[in-house]
């Protein structure tokens, strides 16, 4: 078991650094819709599962990859538009489970709509042709659709900050998740920017899930453990906090892979194991405020 | 025939063990099929324990299913790899769901509100993982198998358990323990304390009461009650699903409390018979049973938050409350 | 007749972020007297109350209770040490009516982890519920939930709930704010005969109210003790009047 060479380390490392790269994109969409709605959204692994499976089936129906990366996150955005309108808002003045309820069961019917549209088993997905293939990265040979991963997770991270930290709209997006009543004097239509929130996050969701479609089995069930994996993304980064969703994304990713290398069939454990450990040494996360947890 | 249903909520009320167990006495009498009354039985346990801790103190836990499974897993290995008889292995069941309970609850309770519900639920998957690795006690993904119990040996009795009727009222006397036990613990000096700090946490405090302490003992109380549940489950199933202990199984513990009606004491064994009644009939119509119980619990949630029972008692309040000014 | 004041606070800074709430504040309370904290509007007396009363700890510095050192204490160990306080915000169990709200303030001292006894066998609890209860003149409308009461009342009630614990310390936090003056007269009036009692220290920015009423006024200004001493000193003091007069 011990015969791991630098270079089967340094590979490991890269595709945990993959693997971080999704979780660290959920975790991004979960923080933005709770910084902003204080709202959890159960459904989030749904929304995954629901780009997963737009993104092969748009790839099948049009051929391009490139066309799908548009289309899917449009389309669950779009989904997400329409439950935060008709579903979640009437619950904001209820007390802060209700949202987090609805999108459980919300997640369930996102479940069930997907297998029946594309049935029980799932669908057969592929790397994108484009992007088939190996890169010789020094120490081996790396799947380059994984290296396209984290460059476009690194793109759209770096947009989202843009977005947030430059244009307009993401400074009332940041006042207003510090402050509704500020955000409503200055005459900015809050429900608008939840809206809009709450789309941004759910199109990511369906992103990463797109993103994601390629290295694993797409099936109606694939969000539920991701979920769950997402949280702790979130306890360990902090909750609300953006740099904390991607940091502790990462090393999500990296826990999972390296702990897979030592110890096969344990990743899972370990990343919820650290996620206990960060509960109890620091309850609000590397980036979180003290208090906001407890 | 109104007034015969108000006086019958309002006996209800007061005498709510005593109403519970008559009811469920003649249960089996009202079902379709005797092994559906054994699992809204033990589900209806499953979620009065869920409702203790959420109902009652407001603690929304997504990790029930922890300590169903845990009840289960170790009632059943109890009889599997020990041989030991049906009631050690129940008490060796409650026992570790609330060790369990007590550990999930040191660390789930140093986080609140939301935060909450997200740690209890990745906190039961790091014990669904646990028990999903080790293989060789608990079979793994295939479920732990053989919990056989076939007869219940009581001084000058021997009670076939292999029939279904015969099962359910075993399971009731535990099951009416349990309430018993509830009942007694909500109208307690405890309970005032639980009432107080689901009201204004930060008043409970000030006026002296050490608030993660007693929210850690209702968690572990409500850990036991669900183990109990789970124990009687391996029982009756002579397996243990490795499903139990999914953090979906703890979603069903929060629908059927949120459709019967949280922070009553019949709503949890209402929504649990709802929701398996529910199933049953819908699983016979459509494989798309998981869309349905969606669609129904987004429905309460959004219209019906009281649930059935607890709409019902809001109903009476107010048809009460105007009677009394109408006086 | 003990030298040891009952209540001490020592170099207590307290900053939230870059402000300075409170700057090195040192004071000492002597046991029996009615002392009021008072100052212009953001003098830091909200900050300082919640130091003393546990709602939040000072950044640098110490409180001791009776000489012992609780600057450390968590909030539900002030009651049991005996210190009460009643809130700037009305705080009580909305819920619960008049008599249960008092009735579990009540019940910290005779059991907190009895499970099975029913609630109804602690008679006694019930009876001195009922007292504290006449002697804050809420006698009559124990029943009532606590939400549907008056603001007078309601602040009635969390002076009877502090009175629960037999503090030897009451802390309490503009016990006046939003009362009609008939009201406000009633609960001088209390908190005088409290006082013969116990010692007591207010919070309080109605200067009229309190210069009749204390031994001993504290002014703080600007987060920092500014003048310590009784009500005819701080009359004359002529810095507590540019204070007070500059605000106008």
């Amino acid at each position: 078991m011990f015969d791991i060479t630098p270079q089967l380390f340094a590979l490991q490392l890269m595709t945990g650094i993959a693997l971080g790269a999704i979780y660290a994109l959920l975790a991004i969409g979960l923080s933005l819709i709770f910084g902003m709605l204080t709202v959890v959204n159960f459904a989030h692994g749904a929304f995954f599962m629901v780009g997963a499976f737009l993104g092969v089936y748009s790839m099948a129906l049009t051929g391009s990859f490139w066309f799908s990366l548009l289309l899917v996150p449009l389309a669950t955005g779009a989904i997400g538009l329409l439950c935060e309108r008709f579903l979640v808002r009437p619950l904001y003045g209820r007390g802060i489970d209700y949202p987090l309820l609805l999108t459980f069961g919300l997640s369930y019917v996102l479940i069930d709509v997907m297998r029946f549209t594309f049935g029980i088993e799932g669908l057969p997905s592929s790397t994108p042709p484009e992007l088939r293939g190996s890169v010789f990265l020094g120490f081996g040979y790396f799947p380059l659709y994984r290296l396209f991963l984290i460059a476009a997770t690194a793109v759209i991270v770096l947009g989202l900050w843009l977005f947030i930290e430059k244009t307009r709209y993401g400074l009332i997006i940041r006042a207003g998740s510090r402050d509704a009543e500020i955000v409503k004097v200055l005459g900015i239509d809050i429900a608008k920017v939840w809206l809009l929130v709450f789309g941004i996050g759910t199109a990511i969701a369906g992103l990463s899930g797109l993103l994601a479609a390629p290295t694993r089995a797409v099936n109606p069930e694939m969000g539920i453990p991701l979920l769950a994996e997402s949280f702790v993304v979130t306890v360990v980064g902090g909750m609300g906090s953006l740099p904390g969703a991607v940091v502790a994304g990462l090393l999500v990713g990296v826990v999972f892979a390296m702990t897979s290398l030592v110890a096969p069939e344990y990743g899972e454990l370990s990343i919820f194991v650290l996620m206990a450990v960060v509960l109890l040494i620091r309850p609000q996360g590397f980036f979180g405020k003290a208090g906001l947890m407890s | 025939m109104k007034k015969f249903l108000v006086s019958a909520l309002v006996f209800a009320r007061g005498h709510r063990v005593a109403t519970a167990l008559l009811f469920l006495l003649i249960f089996p009498f009202l079902m379709p099929y005797d092994a559906l009354s054994v699992n809204i039985l033990i589900f209806g346990l499953y979620a009065v324990g869920f409702n203790l801790l959420f109902g009652y103190t407001g603690m929304l836990s997504f990790g029930h299913a922890a300590f169903l499974g845990v009840g289960s897993y170790l009632a059943g290995i109890s009889v599997v790899s020990a041989g030991w008889p049906w009631w050690a292995a129940i008490g060796v069941g409650v026992a570790s769901s609330c060790l369990a309970g007590l550990i999930i609850g040191f660390l789930a309770i140093r986080t609140r509100g939301i935060y909450f519900s997200m740690v209890t639920l990745a906190l039961a998957q790091i014990v669904y993982y646990i028990f999903y690795k080790s293989e060789r006690w608990t079979g793994g993904e295939n479920g732990l198998r053989g919990v056989k119990v076939e007869a219940i040996e009581l001084p000058g009795i021997r009670i076939d358990f292999l029939n279904p009727l015969n099962k359910y009222y075993v399971i009731l006397v535990f099951v009416a323990l349990a309430l018993w036990f509830v009942s007694r613990v909500l109208n307690s000096p405890f309970g005032a304390v639980i009432e107080a700090i689901r009201e204004n946490e930060k008043r409970a405090a000030a006026c002296g009461y050490n608030v993660a302490r007693a929210k850690l003992l209702v968690f572990v109380l409500s850990a036991g009650i669900c183990g109990l549940a789970g124990a009687l489950r391996a029982l009756h199933l002579s397996v243990v699903p490795i499903d139990s202990l999914h953090y979906l199984q703890s979603g069903q513990a929060v629908m059927m409390c949120l459709l019967g009606g949280m922070g009553t004491f019949f709503g949890p064994f209402v929504g649990a018979a709802v929701f398996l009644l529910l199933e049953d009939v819908v699983t016979n119509l459509t494989r798309y049973w998981m869309g349905v119980v969606g669609l129904v619990f987004m429905f309460f949630v959004l219209f019906f938050p009281k649930g059935i029972w607890g709409t019902l008692l809001y109903q009476l309040d107010r048809w009460q409350n105007r009677q009394g000014k109408a006086l | 007749m003990s030298a040891v004041p009952i209540l001490e606070v020592r170099a207590v800074s307290r900053t939230f972020g870059n402000f300075r709430a409170l700057n090195n504040v040192s004071v000492a309370f002597r046991a029996g007297e009615l002392t009021a904290i008072i100052g212009p509007n953001g003098a830091g007396k909200s900050t300082f109350f919640n130091v003393i009363s546990g709602g939040v700890p000072p950044s640098s510095g110490q409180v001791l209770f009776e000489g012992r050192d609780i600057t450390q204490i968590a909030p539900h160990d002030f009651a049991r040490i005996g210190i009460a306080k009643s809130f700037q915000i009305t705080n009580v169990f909305k819920q619960l009516s008049a008599h249960e709200n008092v009735r579990v303030a009540l019940q910290m001292q005779v059991s907190r982890f009895q499970l099975l006894r029913p609630r109804g066998a602690y008679v006694a609890l019930m009876e001195r519920a009922d007292a504290l209860l006449e002697r804050v003149g809420l006698a009559d409308i124990r029943h009532k939930l606590a939400g549907d009461l008056a603001h007078g009342q309601q602040r009635s009630l969390e002076v009877a709930m502090a009175l629960a614990c037999d503090p030897k310390l009451l802390l309490m936090d503009e016990p006046t704010a939003g009362m009609s003056p008939e009201e406000t007269r009633v609960m001088m009036g209390l908190i005088q005969q409290l006082s013969q009692e116990r010692t007591v220290i207010l919070v309080e920015h109605k200067m009229k109210l309190v210069m009749g009423l204390c031994n001993r006024l504290i002014v703080l200004h600007h987060g920092e003790l500014l003048v310590d001493g009784n009500p005819d000193e701080i009359r004359g003091n002529a810095e507590v009047r540019r204070v007070y007069l500059g605000q106008n």
